[in-house]
């Protein structure tokens, strides 16, 4: 500011000036001049502040004293038949930032509390730092903050202003990683999520289900935000009543929407019961339903994820590592398409029944393979079954007898069966990403092979293997409806809708998809078969059984290298060269309670590896006699390990 | 009796009216102000300031019938009481947000910089009134008030004070401009300043002054401390818009936002009330306040009367320029008062004694006549 120069510059005025005080007459002039200008500069500043900018910083006076905090709406919880908590919320505290109180008053001492309390190291504040000034609306500094950091902030409060901690719900999963496939998990919206969500008043920092129930179920479960609206002054403070009711009135509070409870027709201990039993394979799925009415008692998939780590901060490390499984642990193993193998010779049962004019006892001979056009099509068993029939073929799972069904009815009648059993096509269970699955025919080779079909597809496609791909989930449904007579039912995975006070809102009923018409006899055909495979001499799974009762099931040994290509002892393949091992029973054999399938990815064999878990989840879930013990008690131990 | 009723009616006829019109308007405005803008907070600064201003016209009413000589004669004996007061200050002082401002005289807190600026408009008139030169100075004429000035300023420095020490600085320079010094004495001081200055921010500034001519530089990047009190003064300004959001009524000033809101950025409040009129109206009643100054200065009858009219206008206007540039955000926040509207004693005493100092030149008798 030297405005004054101008004054200066008269010395001319002085030796002009001949009166004493005639040199100050013209800097009067000056005096006011430098006093019109100034006052003229500040008008034009006060102008462009007041009139060309004043509409924008209006609108930032009033944001400025009216602030809005959301309040969110706790998740609703997701529970199995018998009200045990898969899916529930934990009070956990969040450390926010109100950056314009914040930045306004913190000095050094006050950012190193905050760092201290925080455990921030200068790097990470610069990060914070970062955020703050980026931002306007409250920043979460740490989520999920320790309560001994809680404790220490809570006390220093006065010192710390537009420091908060915020209670806040972390999603939390009892049973750890068991089920977690089909509960899902939930996390942060990303940014094209939250271009697709704003519409329905999401916003960045929210949490939505990515998978599973969560996700299936977001809109139930979520609840709508509540919001909390509060006259403060810089500080933070809020001011008195009589003020905060004059300048918001009544809109103060908005009162959040709780999510709706979801109540599953799972079984918590049925699903610790199959994570114990599979333990000692790293990969595959095991569905189980009730067949009286398409209940999904459990769905379990492997390798699994820990929802609980997915839900919170996930370690880059663990996504990574995550990626790069070969067995895909974010994969829902339930939903997605294998070989079948033998456990679809049922199909070929029905057809060889219905289509093809066989009785249950005409007899076919095993040699141990079966030639067609000069091409030579094994049987498991090299040295051949000898005669077998419609039962003794099943239990053996012989696969010269089933050849013999495909040459005669062709490929079309066996796909006609599978298709009626709902195999190929998506079940319409309530969780996203289900695979169909494929179930070809002669329309589809002709579509699909440069050939066109040929008759030797049909052998491959009878005994579940050249294309054929099929769910462990619709296999499940298909065995129910074989145990129940015939009805194909919707998985029905969630029983009810209610409000967190337990209130019901919307019920699911059992509902059948499709009535398969089977003749009476047929059906006692198969399922003697089926009991044969495992209570005859002969069958395939004769070394596994229940305790107490029967059971019906079929074993499946799905070749995933081409048959014969791989000349290597099974044993000693590569893990992804090994077959998958698949097991489809339902018990008890006269009133079937549980279908069940156990499908072991690159298990093994049916009988020897498969068969054994599936009678070992049936026998303990049929025999045991408290419910929901071990899956409170598995939740304990996860609980305190957490703690830990 | 009659003569010396007479002598009462034609002192009271010389009076300056308008002048003390404009300065009532102003300072009434002021405690309208305050009163609006402390309407919701504890503290009655409108109260204090209303016993403040009637003071402060008190002593207006005495300064102007006290014979101009007397001040002549005092003036250097009025310099050595300030600087004692500074000195007291220094070492007794009262420390309030981590600088030594204040004299706690038990009645009351005074601030003895501020008299520093009634203290050096009147030296540097005295010392040209008694040179009584027609041409202008060579710089080494001025040592004396040089000295005078360094010595109270390096004071105020101290405590420190970077806003006042500066306005004095400016006070005496603008008298000295006004009075004339040569041209090539003019050159050697611009060319000290250029070299002073970052001197002076390394070494003489405190960090927390140093803070703020960098948040001057930088005003939008940085949120925190002083620019945040900026920008909240600024949303106070802007939101007024033309006409003001109405007494008592502004949101930014009433909620806290601006800190220091009663004091160095009292106009923030007027103008987020009264809008861009409500400030044009004041900067023309301080523009008439400058034009009737200047018209006592021109018909006073010596070199004393003046130039203490210069140091007056100096004092005001330099306020009003730095505290309206600062709070509109083209100045750095200096921490220096809008004249008579700004909420504090010492600050309303020495601005209505300035204006006492010139209703005393006015009421003298005419130069020719």
């Amino acid at each position: 500011m030297t405005g004054t120069t101008p004054m200066a510059v008269e010395q001319s005025s002085t030796r002009a000036g001949r009166g004493e005080f005639e040199k100050y007459h013209r800097r009067y002039l000056w005096l006011l001049t430098i006093c019109l200008i100034s006052f003229v500069a500040l008008g034009l500043r006060l102008w462009h502040l007041q009139i060309v900018e004043g509409e924008e910083y209006h609108r930032v006076s009033t944001q400025n004293i009216i602030r809005q905090v959301e309040i969110k709406a706790p998740r609703g919880e997701i529970l199995d038949r018998y009200g045990v908590a898969l899916a529930k919320n934990r009070p956990s505290f969040d450390v926010v930032v109100d950056p314009a109180i914040f930045l306004a008053n913190a000095d050094e001492t006050v950012i190193d509390m905050v760092k201290e309390f925080l455990h921030l190291t200068d790097r990470d504040w610069t990060r914070v730092h970062d955020r703050l000034k980026a931002r306007r609306g409250d920043v979460v500094v740490r989520r999920n903050a320790a309560r001994s950091d809680v404790a220490r902030i809570e006390e220093h409060q006065m010192q710390l202003p537009g420091v908060n901690v915020r209670i806040n719900h972390q999603r939390h999963y009892p049973l750890h990683h068991v089920g977690a496939h089909g509960l899902g998990y939930i996390s942060e919206v990303g940014p094209n999520q939250l271009r697709r969500m704003q519409p329905y008043g999401y916003r960045r920092g929210d949490f939505v289900g990515q998978m599973g129930l969560e996700r299936s179920f977001e809109g139930v479960l979520h609840g709508s935000p509540g919001l909390e609206r509060k006259v403060v002054d810089a500080r933070g403070n809020r001011l008195g009543e009589a003020e905060t009711d004059f300048l918001i009135g009544e809109y103060q509070q908005i009162a959040p929407i709780a999510g709706r409870d979801l109540v599953t027709t799972l079984d918590a201990d049925l699903m610790v019961i199959i994570d114990e039993a599979i333990r000692d394979y790293p990969a595959g799925a095991v569905v189980a339903v009730d067949p009286r009415d398409g209940s999904v008692l459990a769905t379990y998939s492997k390798p699994h994820f820990n929802p609980n780590a997915w839900s919170g901060q996930l370690s880059s490390m663990e996504m990574v590592r995550s990626d790069n499984d070969p067995f895909r642990p974010m994969v829902d193993k339930a939903m997605s398409g294998f070989f079948p193998g033998s456990v679809f010779k049922f199909i070929g049962t029905l057809a060889a029944l219905t289509e093809g004019g066989y009785s249950a006892h005409d007899e076919v001979h095993c040699p141990g393979h079966y030639m067609l056009g000069g091409h030579r099509f094994g049987c498991w068993r090299a040295g051949g079954h000898g005669r077998v029939n419609a039962y003794t073929a099943m239990a053996q799972s012989c696969n010269v007898y089933y050849y013999n069904i495909a040459e005669r009815v062709g490929i079309d009648p066996v796909a006609k069966q599978a298709r009626a059993l709902g195999l190929g096509e998506r079940t319409g269970i309530q969780l996203p990403g289900e695979g169909a699955g494929r179930i070809v025919d002669s329309d589809w080779y002709d579509e699909n092979n440069p050939d066109g079909y040929q008759r030797g597809f049909a052998l491959n496609a009878i005994i579940g293997q050249g294309d054929t791909l099929v769910t462990p989930l619709q296999l499940v449904m298909a065995y129910a409806a074989i145990a129940n007579g015939g009805k194909l039912y919707y998985p029905r995975l969630v029983d009810e809708i209610r409000t967190q006070t337990g209130d019901s809102l919307f019920e699911f009923h059992p509902t059948i998809r499709k009535r398969v018409s089977f003749d009476e006899e047929h059906l006692e055909i198969l399922r003697e078969s089926l009991r044969m495979v495992l209570h005859s001499g002969v069958g395939t799974a004769r070394r596994s059984s229940l305790s107490h009762t029967e059971a019906a099931g079929k074993t499946g040994t799905a070749q995933v290298a081409q048959i014969g290509a791989v000349r290597i002892p099974h044993a000693e393949r590569e893990l992804h060269l090994r077959n998958h091992a698949w097991f489809a029973a339902y018990a008890p054999f006269d009133e079937p309670e549980i279908a069940l399938v156990v499908f072991l990815e690159h298990g093994g064999g049916g009988g020897g590896d498969a068969a054994p878990v599936a009678m070992e989840i049936l026998d303990r879930y049929l025999t045991r006699e408290e419910r929901s013990a071990l899956s409170v008690r598995l939740g304990d131990e996860m609980a305190q390990g957490n703690q830990r | 009796m009659i003569e010396r009723r007479n002598r009462f009616v034609n002192a009271l006829g010389r009076l300056n009216w308008l002048l003390l019109s404009v300065v009532i308007l102003i300072s009434s405005l002021g405690i309208i102000n305050l009163r609006s803008a402390s309407i919701h907070s504890a503290s009655a600064f409108h109260l204090s300031q209303l016993v403040w201003l009637v003071v402060g016209l008190g002593l207006v009413g005495i300064i102007s019938f006290v014979p101009t000589r007397l001040f002549i004669r005092w003036t250097y004996f009025f310099y050595g009481i300030v600087i004692a007061l500074l000195v007291a200050t220094a070492l007794f002082g009262t420390e309030l947000n981590a600088s030594q401002r204040w004299l706690d005289l038990g009645v009351f807190m005074m601030q003895p910089s501020e008299l520093l600026k009634l203290a050096v408009i009147l030296v540097t008139a005295r010392f040209f009134h008694d040179r009584d030169h027609r041409g202008a100075f060579h710089l080494h004429q001025l040592w004396l008030p040089f000295l005078l000035l360094i010595v109270g300023v390096a004071f105020v420095m101290k405590q420190p004070d970077l806003g006042t020490s500066l306005l004095i600085v400016a006070i005496f320079f603008t008298m000295v401009l006004f009075e004339g010094v040569r041209w090539e004495s003019l050159v050697a001081l611009i060319f000290a300043l250029v070299v002073a200055a970052p001197l002076a921010y390394a070494f003489v500034l405190q960090d927390y002054q140093q803070d703020r001519v960098r948040a001057y530089v930088n005003i939008e990047a940085d949120a925190q401390g002083q620019s945040w009190q900026v920008q909240q003064s600024l949303i106070a300004f802007g939101s007024g818009q033309m006409w003001g959001k109405g007494p008592a009524e502004g949101t930014q000033i009433q909620k806290g936002f601006v800190p220091e809101h009663e004091n160095d950025f009292i106009a923030a409040n007027w103008a987020e009330e009264r809008g861009f009129m409500g400030m044009l109206f004041l900067l023309l009643l301080y523009l008439l306040f400058v034009i009737c100054v200047l018209d006592v200065a021109r018909k006073a009858r010596d070199r004393f009367g003046i130039l203490v009219c210069v140091g007056v206008i100096a004092m005001y206007f330099w306020h009003l320029v730095v505290n309206l540039g600062m709070v509109t955000g083209v100045l750095p926040v200096v921490g220096l008062t809008l004249p008579l509207m700004s909420y504090g004693g010492s600050s309303l005493l020495v601005m209505l004694v300035g204006v006492g100092l010139v209703l005393n030149i006015s009421a003298q008798r005419p130069r020719y006549g």
